[in-house]
C-alpha cells in the first residue's frame, strides 16, 4: 500500500450507471502527487466517465471521493475546481467568439462586476510563460488552431487553481510535434507537484509520458502497473483481453481504372481564404491514396470539395469520368461518393438524434426505409441494428441520443454507415482519431478491405505511421498543393518530413 | 446562493408534479394580488373553473377559444423542431383572416355555400402561408433572423388589416366590416347560444396530421435533422431551401386558416379585435407541450379555460380586467419557471469565503 501522505486523489468503489449499461463497475483509483498517471481502455470503457465524476459533471450512484486526506463531494465542476480539480474535456469547451482573456475568466466566481482585461492578460502570459509557451490573451478563440485552443484550456485550469489537471484524449487532435509540446508542458507541471491524469489510446504516447497507468474494461477495474514494468504489448493485451495485431497484412492487387480526378481545383475556407490552389490529383480503384501534410494546409477543403460540401472557385472534379464539379451532395451519394469527416458531431452525425436516425441519415430515401412520404422506422431499427452487430459498436439504448456514445463507439458508427453504402470512392479525413487499439485495427482493416474490393480511398491524416502502414502512395500536401506523390513501399521518411513543411519538392 | 445542474434525465414524477406545483404557486400569486384588490380569491377561482368547464356552454366557449390555438400551435410544433423560430404567428392569423373575408365580403353572391367557405379557407391558409414564406426566404437567402422579421411582419399585419378597416372595407366610417353573409359563415356545430364550430376538427385533424409529419414521415425527419446539424444536414443531401420553406408553409397556413375559421364563424364580421393575440399564446402552448402537436390540443384547453374563465370572472364579479391578466400571467410565469426545476437540479448552497 502507498503510504497516505503521498496520495493526492483516491477514488473507491466508484459506480455510476446509465439507462442499459453500467459504466463504471465498482472502480478504484488512486492518483500520486506530482505523477502523470494514463487512464487507459477500450472505446466505451468509461474512462471519460470516471473523469466526468471526478470533475462533478456526473454524481456517482456509489462511492467515494478522498482528496489529499479529506472526503469531498463533488456536485458541479465548480465544487471540483475549488478542490483544485481542472478537466479538459474531449470536445472543448470555448466559445469562439469570445477572446482568450474572456474564456479564461468565464465562470470564475471570484470575479467582481467589472474586469480588469489588463491584469488577467498579465497572468494569462505569465503562466505562458512559466511553460513555454506563447499565448495572445487578445486573440479570438476561433482565429487560434487546435493546439493554440488546447493550451487555452490548459491555461484555463491552471489560472484557477488545479493542482490535478485530467486531460481526456488530448493529443487525438494534435499532430506530433504539437503533441510533443505538450507533453514538455505536462511534464513541467508534474516537476512542480501537479499531478496529472491523461486518458490516450495510443500506446506509445503513454509509454513515453506517464508513470503509472490505470486500465479499465468494460466499465471494470483490470489494474494498476508501473509504465516502467510493461510493454506496449501487455497494456494492450490488458485493455482488449487478447492480442492485437501491430501489423496489417497488404495483399498485391491489380490497381484498377482511375476513379477520382481532381483538376486544377482552386476554393476558398471559412475565412474566405483560398485555400487550394490549383490542386490536382487522381485516385485509382484498389488503391489507397494517403495525403500527409500539416493541419489547415487545405486537407479539410479538398475533401469537402469532392463530397460537394464545399464549393470550388475553379477546376473539375470528376468521379468514374463523370464531371461531379459542384454537384450537390445527393448527386455525390449516388455516384458513390462517402465521407467520414474529421468533425463528426460537426458534419458527420446529429448529436441530439437517436442511433437509429443517424444510422439511415444517408440511406432514408431508399427502400425499405423509404415507402413514398414514409419512413418505415421498424425497417430503419433493422438497419441500425445490422451496423451495429456488423461493426461491433457498444450502443447501450438505440433510441437515447448519440451524444452519450464514447467517442470511438461514435466513429465506429459513422464508420460503419458510409461503408454500408458500398461506396466507389471513400474518402476517409483522421478516421482512427480517438479509437482504441482494437477498433483502430479494425478500421484500417476495412480500409484496405475495401481497397482490395476495388474501392478508391482516399485517406487524409496526420499520422504519418497510419498512412505508411495502409496507403499504397502518399501524396503530400503543403498550402493548398500536392507538393508531390511517393509511393510507399520505398519511401523515405525525412523526405516527407520535409515536403510536409514546405521544404522540397517530390524527386523526380 | 442557488446553484443549478443539468438533469441527465427528468424523473418522471417530477414531469407530473412540477407542473401541477407551478399551476398552484401562480393561483397562490394571483391570490395575493387579489387580496390587495379585496377579492375574495377562492370564489373569484371558482368562478374562473365555473366559467370554463361549469356547463355544457362554458366548456363549449372554452374550446372555441382553444380551437385556433390547436390550429397554430400545431404548426409551430414542426417550425420550432426545425429551430426555424417562427414567432410571427399572429400576423399570419390577420393576413389569413384578411385574405378569406375579402371573399365573404366581395365574393360573388350566387356562389354556393360549400364552395364559397371551402375557398374562403384556402385563401385564408395561403394568406397565412405567404406571410410566413416571406421571413423564411430572407432567412434562407440573405441568413435574416426570422425571430426579428417574424415579430416585425406582426406589425405590418395589425397596420394592413387597419389599412382596409378604416379604409373601403368599414361601413360609415366605423373599422368594422359588414357582417358576413350566411354562406360566408363557418358552421357552428351546436345549437345556439354555442359558438363552438366545424374549425374544431380542422384543429384535431391539424394536430394528428402534424404528428404524423414529424414522426412519420421523411419530411418530419428531415426538419428534425436540419434542426439539429444544418451541416450534416447538406451531408445527407437534404434540401436546406425546400424544408424550411415547406415547414414555413405549413406553419403560417395553420395560422392563416385559425384566423379566417375564427372570423367567419365565431365573429362573422371583420373588425380591428380579431383576437389575433391568440397567435402568441399559441407560442406558449406549443412549448410547454414540449412541441407534441397532440399535447399541445390538451395544452391548447388549458390555457383557453385560464382565458375563458378569466372573461368570466370580469362580467360576474366585476373584477377590474387588470387582475385577469395578472392571475393568467402569474400561472404562465411558474409554469415556465417550473421547466427550470425539471431539466435543472436546483440546490442551495452557501457561498464559500473567497
Ligand atoms: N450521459 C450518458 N447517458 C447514457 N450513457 C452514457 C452517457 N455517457 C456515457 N454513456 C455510456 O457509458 C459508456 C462509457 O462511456 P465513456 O464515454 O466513459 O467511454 P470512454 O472510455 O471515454 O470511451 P472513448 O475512448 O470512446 O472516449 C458508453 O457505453 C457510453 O455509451
Ligand atoms: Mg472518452
Amino acid at each position: 500500500m502507498e503510504g497516505q501522505e503521498q496520495l493526492m486523489l483516491v477514488m473507491s468503489n466508484i459506480t455510476k450507471r446509465f439507462p442499459g449499461i453500467v459504466a463504471n463497475d465498482h472502480v478504484n483509483f488512486a492518483l500520486r502527487k506530482g505523477e502523470i498517471h494514463t487512464l487507459l481502455g477500450e472505446n466505451g470503457a468509461g474512462k471519460s466517465t470516471l473523469m466526468n465524476v471526478l470533475d462533478g459533471i456526473y454524481y456517482p450512484d456509489e462511492g467515494e471521493i478522498v482528496i489529499e486526506g479529506k472526503r469531498v463531494d463533488l456536485r458541479s465542476p465548480l465544487d471540483s475546481m475549488k478542490h483544485g480539480i481542472g478537466m479538459i474535456h474531449q470536445n472543448f469547451m470555448l466559445v469562439d467568439s469570445l477572446s482568450v482573456i474572456e474564456n479564461v475568466i468565464l465562470g470564475l466566481e471570484s470575479q467582481g462586476f467589472y474586469i480588469d482585461k489588463k491584469s488577467v492578460a498579465d497572468r494569462i502570459e505569465a503562466i505562458a510563460r512559466k511553460y513555454n509557451f506563447r499565448v495572445d490573451p487578445y486573440a479570438k478563440i476561433w482565429q487560434l488552431s487546435v493546439g493554440e485552443q488546447q493550451r487555452v484550456e490548459i491555461i484555463k485550469t491552471l489560472f484557477k487553481g488545479a493542482r490535478i489537471l485530467i486531460l481526456d484524449e488530448p493529443t487525438a487532435v494534435l499532430t506530433p510535434q504539437e503533441s510533443e509540446e505538450l507533453f514538455g508542458i505536462l511534464r513541467e507541471m508534474k516537476s512542480e507537484g501537479k499531478s496529472i491524469i491523461f486518458i490516450s489510446h495510443k500506446l506509445n504516447e503513454v509509454m513515453s509520458v506517464s508513470d503509472r497507468v490505470t486500465v479499465l474494461r468494460k466499465g471494470l477495474l483490470v489494474g494498476t502497473v508501473d509504465t516502467a514494468s510493461v510493454t506496449e504489448r501487455e497494456l494492450a493485451k490488458m485493455m482488449i483481453g487478447r492480442d492485437v495485431l501491430f501489423r496489417l497484412e497488404r495483399k498485391e492487387i491489380e490497381q484498377g481504372r482511375e476513379v477520382l480526378k481532381v483538376e486544377d481545383a482552386q476554393a476558398h475556407n471559412d475565412r474566405g481564404i483560398m485555400a487550394l490552389n490549383k490542386l490536382s490529383i487522381s485516385v485509382h480503384g484498389g488503391e489507397i491514396m494517403g495525403v500527409a501534410g500539416v493541419a489547415g494546409n487545405g486537407q479539410v477543403e479538398l475533401a469537402e470539395c469532392i463530397t460537394g460540401l464545399r464549393h470550388l472557385v475553379s477546376g473539375h472534379v470528376t468521379v468514374e469520368g463523370i464531371d461531379v464539379t459542384n454537384a450537390t451532395p445527393c448527386t455525390l451519394a449516388s455516384a458513390g461518393v462517402n465521407y467520414i469527416p474529421a468533425d463528426r458531431l460537426g458534419v458527420g452525425l446529429v448529436p441530439n438524434l437517436s442511433t437509429v436516425d443517424n444510422a439511415m441519415l444517408r440511406k432514408y430515401r431508399q427502400k425499405p426505409m423509404c415507402r413514398g412520404t414514409f419512413i418505415d422506422y421498424g425497417a430503419a431499427c433493422t438497419y441500425a441494428d445490422g451496423l451495429i452487430e456488423k461493426f461491433d459498436i457498444a450502443v447501450p439504448l438505440r433510441n437515447a441520443p448519440i451524444k452519450v456514445l464514447s467517442g470511438g463507439n461514435m466513429q465506429k458508427l459513422l464508420l460503419a454507415r458510409e461503408i454500408a453504402e458500398n461506396p466507389r470512392l471513400l474518402i476517409a479525413e483522421h478516421p482512427t482519431r480517438g479509437l482504441d487499439v482494437g477498433a483502430t485495427e479494425f478500421v484500417r482493416k476495412t480500409l484496405l478491405e475495401e481497397r482490395d474490393n476495388g474501392v478508391a480511398v482516399l485517406l487524409i491524416s496526420e499520422d504519418l505511421d497510419e498512412i505508411l502502414m495502409v496507403a499504397d502512395r502518399v501524396a503530400v500536401m503543403y498550402e493548398g498543393r500536392i507538393v508531390g506523390i511517393v509511393d510507399t513501399h520505398h519511401v523515405d521518411i525525412a523526405q516527407i518530413g520535409l515536403m510536409m513543411a514546405g521544404a522540397v519538392g517530390a524527386k523526380a | 446562493m442557488l446553484r443549478f445542474e443539468k438533469r441527465d434525465k427528468t424523473p418522471v414524477q417530477l414531469r407530473v408534479l412540477v407542473p401541477i406545483c407551478s399551476v398552484l404557486l401562480g393561483l397562490f400569486m394571483g391570490s395575493v394580488v387579489m387580496l390587495f384588490a379585496r377579492v375574495n380569491p377562492l370564489r373569484a377561482y371558482g368562478a374562473i373553473i365555473k366559467g370554463a368547464f361549469g356547463s355544457a356552454y362554458t366548456f363549449s366557449e372554452t374550446l372555441v377559444i382553444a380551437v385556433p390555438l390547436i390550429l397554430i400551435s400545431a404548426g409551430l410544433c414542426l417550425v420550432y423542431r426545425m429551430k426555424f423560430f417562427n414567432i410571427g404567428a399572429k400576423g399570419q392569423y390577420i393576413i389569413g383572416a384578411i385574405c378569406g373575408s375579402y371573399l365573404a365580403l366581395f365574393g360573388p353572391a350566387t356562389m354556393s355555400r360549400p364552395l364559397l367557405l371551402t375557398l374562403m379557407m384556402v385563401l385564408g391558409t395561403l394568406g397565412g402561408a405567404l406571410w410566413a414564406i416571406i421571413p423564411a426566404l430572407l432567412k434562407v437567402y440573405w441568413n435574416v433572423n426570422e425571430v426579428i422579421a417574424t415579430l416585425l411582419l406582426n406589425y405590418i399585419a395589425s397596420y394592413i388589416l387597419w389599412f382596409f378597416m378604416y379604409g373601403t372595407w368599414g361601413t360609415r366610417g366605423f373599422p368594422l366590416s359588414k357582417n358576413f353573409a350566411l354562406n360566408a359563415q363557418l358552421p357552428r356545430i351546436l345549437p345556439s347560444p354555442s359558438r363552438l364550430h366545424i374549425g374544431l376538427f380542422f384543429g384535431l385533424a391539424a394536430a394528428v396530421i402534424v404528428w404524423i409529419i414529424i414522426r412519420k414521415t421523411r419530411f418530419g425527419y428531415e426538419a428534425r435533422v436540419l434542426g439539429e446539424n444544418e451541416r450534416a444536414a447538406r451531408y445527407a443531401g437534404i434540401n436546406v431551401f425546400k424544408t424550411v420553406i415547406i415547414a414555413a408553409v405549413i406553419s403560417g397556413g395553420l395560422a392563416g386558416l385559425a384566423g379566417i375559421a375564427h372570423t367567419s364563424a365565431v365573429l362573422r364580421v371583420l373588425q380591428l379585435e380579431i383576437n389575433s393575440d391568440y397567435g402568441y399564446t399559441a407560442i406558449i402552448a406549443a412549448w410547454l407541450a414540449g412541441l407534441d402537436p397532440l399535447v399541445a390540443v390538451g395544452i391548447s384547453v388549458l390555457l383557453a379555460a385560464l382565458e375563458a374563465g378569466g372573461y368570466q370572472i370580469q362580467i360576474v364579479m366585476r373584477v377590474p380586467f387588470g387582475i385577469v391578466g395578472v392571475i393568467e400571467s402569474s400561472i404562465l410565469f411558474c409554469l415556465l419557471a417550473g421547466e427550470i426545476v425539471t431539466h435543472y437540479r436546483v440546490t442551495l448552497t452557501r457561498r464559500l469565503a473567497a
